[in-house]
């Protein structure tokens, strides 16, 4: 009976250890530690396998599109504050909000093709597996983000 | 009924050999000790003796809970990259899409 236990246990340990052992083998640290602190530019860097050299030029690329962004932001807010008070006025114009909306599209797109345009940009500076896997992750994401931003992500962003 | 006895008696042989029969065993000096030898010889077998024979048996249990329980760590450790990528992609997203930020940076209703 003691053996047959202890067997049991021996056994046990050895599935908890396999079980360690095969998840720390597919397991990312790196990257774990990255979405750990919300840092997206280590996950750049250690997931895309950038050198010193391509992360610097991905950094630089960044910076350089952040007045873009900044600017299309501007935009896309005044258009969405101009829609939303046309359609509160009590003399709504359906015409003009129409109008309004159409503006609001046009803006998010001419947005998701600059975005998309950025990305490709940073692809280009990968190594061509790597950029190809980064386009695959991201430009689905880009394409889909319009309709999926929630309210509530609001709350929990720094900006 | 003393007739009756009588009567068995001197009919039956039998009862009377197996009356006057005694056993009288050769005397074996060793017995108690080879007894304890053998509860010894029990309460010492080895772990290896106790698998033995049931060496197939646990060999492809330990085959079987091994792989599960490898497998279930590498699903584990997948599921958890994704999670992390998914999050890091989004994460990053957020700071180059001026069509999040313009929800971000709305005043709140």
């Amino acid at each position: 009976m003691k053996y047959l236990v202890a067997t049991i246990i021996v056994l046990v340990l050895a599935a908890a250890a396999a079980g360690i052992f095969s998840y720390r083998m597919s397991c990312e640290p790196m990257l774990h530690a990255a979405a750990a602190k919300g840092d997206a530019m280590a996950w750049l860097r250690a997931d895309f396998h950038l050198t010193d050299g391509q992360f610097a030029a991905i950094r630089q690329l960044h910076q350089s599109y952040a007045g873009t962004c900044e600017e299309h932001c501007r935009l896309i807010q005044e258009a969405v504050r101009a829609r939303d008070a046309l359609k509160a006025s009590t003399a709504a114009d359906p015409s003009a909000a129409a109008a309004a909306d159409h503006k609001l599209q046009e803006l998010r797109l001419t947005c998701e093709t600059a975005i998309a345009r950025h990305v490709r940009q940073v692809a280009a500076l990968m190594s061509p597996a790597d950029g190809k896997r980064y386009l695959a992750l991201v430009l689905p994401k880009i394409a889909d983000f319009d309709h999926t931003v929630a309210p509530d992500l609001r709350l929990n962003h720094p900006h | 009924m003393m007739k009756c006895n009588s009567m068995n008696s001197s009919r039956d042989p039998l009862a009377e050999i197996l009356r006057r029969w005694r056993v009288t065993p050769p005397a074996e000096p060793d017995f108690r000790s080879s007894v304890w030898r053998r509860i010894g010889r029990e309460s010492r077998a080895t772990w290896s003796v106790y698998l033995r024979p049931h060496a197939a048996a646990w060999a492809l249990a330990t085959v079987v809970t091994v792989s599960a329980a490898a497998y279930t760590g590498h699903l584990t450790a997948r599921a958890q990259v994704r999670a992390d990528r998914e999050a890091l992609v989004v994460n990053y997203l957020v700071d180059l899409d001026p069509r999040v930020q313009a929800v971000f940076k709305s005043p709140a209703p």
